[in-house]
């Protein structure tokens, strides 16, 4: 578990969470990203990018 | 065998290959995030092979360039980077390899780009050179849109926004084809359907299963090979003139087509990724 930087929520996570990895807030959906994973933080995750894609 | 994963953020795409991975044994991952590494010309890092799944095309080129330059043998390669990431360069590989495109013109300049635009006819689709997941597509109906659109363009877009490229539109009847190319196998392809004239699955578009025959298998191949080959999806249009080849994707998206496809896209780059390893 750890705590959603944009509502507070709690946000459960899966066991083999890793850096980098995008999950979503359950209570406001904000889209988070994984900062550390030993203690588990969370940060809003980046705004898309104008070369983002396949 | 050690496995260099360079990436950003770890979409559900990544950690399906990075699940892939950990189920093998004698792999080593090692994680090179794109926004830590730092590149100094002479270093190399302790990995056997690289796996590009970056999401900004710009760094997964350049870094791709730099990690090929340090004697890493990477997937995709730079070049297949620097080719499918552009529109322009790809619609030259595909020309150069004789295999078959929506009509296209590229103009520099506003009223160039409104010219190539009449003559190819309306409605015409305006992309940028550089972008993805269907982001600032225009379909330009008329002249009136045209000239809106191209000033808008020109004056609010940044230079690059001013390399025009026009695409005839092509009617396709609400769905187009992707096929998933690994090495020299068409492993499998879905629709991508929506009542929007953009199909892309990432604005809302429907994937249906779709049967991998001998002639997609075969354009899908040939465009693969075209921008230099590796691990590519294929974008199609169904048209009477046969299969149109639309754009090839390097850093692909799967994680909607594994289950309408009925294959483990991520369990064959996973393969082909060991197969291939020095």
């Amino acid at each position: 578990m750890a705590e959603c930087p944009v509502c507070g929520g709690d946000v459960p996570l899966e066991k083999d969470i890793v850096v980098g990895e995008l999950i979503e807030c359950p209570d406001c959906g904000s889209e988070l990203e994984v900062l550390t994973v030993e203690p588990p933080t969370l940060g809003e995750a980046p705004e898309t990018e104008e070369d983002w894609g396949e | 065998m050690k496995i260099g994963f360079l990436h950003s953020l770890i979409r559900k795409d990544e950690k399906l290959l990075l699940n892939e991975f950990r189920q093998r044994d004698g792999i080593e991952l090692i994680m090179l995030d794109d926004r830590k590494l730092i590149f100094d010309l002479q270093s190399r890092p302790d990995v056997d092979i690289v796996l590009e799944r970056c999401i900004n095309h710009s760094r997964a080129m350049h870094g791709l360039r730099l990690l090929e330059s340090a004697g890493i043998r990477c997937i995709n390669t730079s070049e297949v980077a620097r080719i499918c990431g552009d529109k322009i360069l790809s619609s030259l590989a595909l020309k150069e390899a004789g295999v078959p495109q929506p009509e296209i013109r590229i103009a520099f300049t506003e009223a160039s780009a409104l010219n190539a635009i009449e003559e190819l006819g309306y409605p015409a689709v305006l992309k940028p050179a550089v972008g993805s997941w269907g982001r600032l597509l225009s379909k330009v109906n008329d002249r009136e849109a045209a000239e809106s659109i191209l000033e808008h363009k020109a004056i609010l877009g940044s230079y690059h926004h001013s390399i025009f490229y026009i695409q005839k539109y092509v009617e396709k009847n609400g769905r187009d084809i992707r096929s998933f190319v690994v090495g020299d196998e068409c492993i499998a392809a879905i629709y991508r359907s929506s009542e929007h004239w953009i199909t892309n699955t990432a604005l809302g578009g429907t994937a249906t299963g779709c049967p991998v025959t001998e002639k997609l298998a075969e354009m899908s191949l040939r465009a693969a090979k075209a921008v230099g080959g590796g691990i590519v999806a294929v974008d199609l249009f169904e048209t009477p003139r046969g299969l149109l080849v639309n754009e090839v994707n390097y850093t692909m998206e799967f994680k909607n087509s594994i289950q309408t496809s009925g294959v483990n896209i991520p369990a064959k780059i996973v393969d082909h990724v060991l197969r291939i390893s020095p």
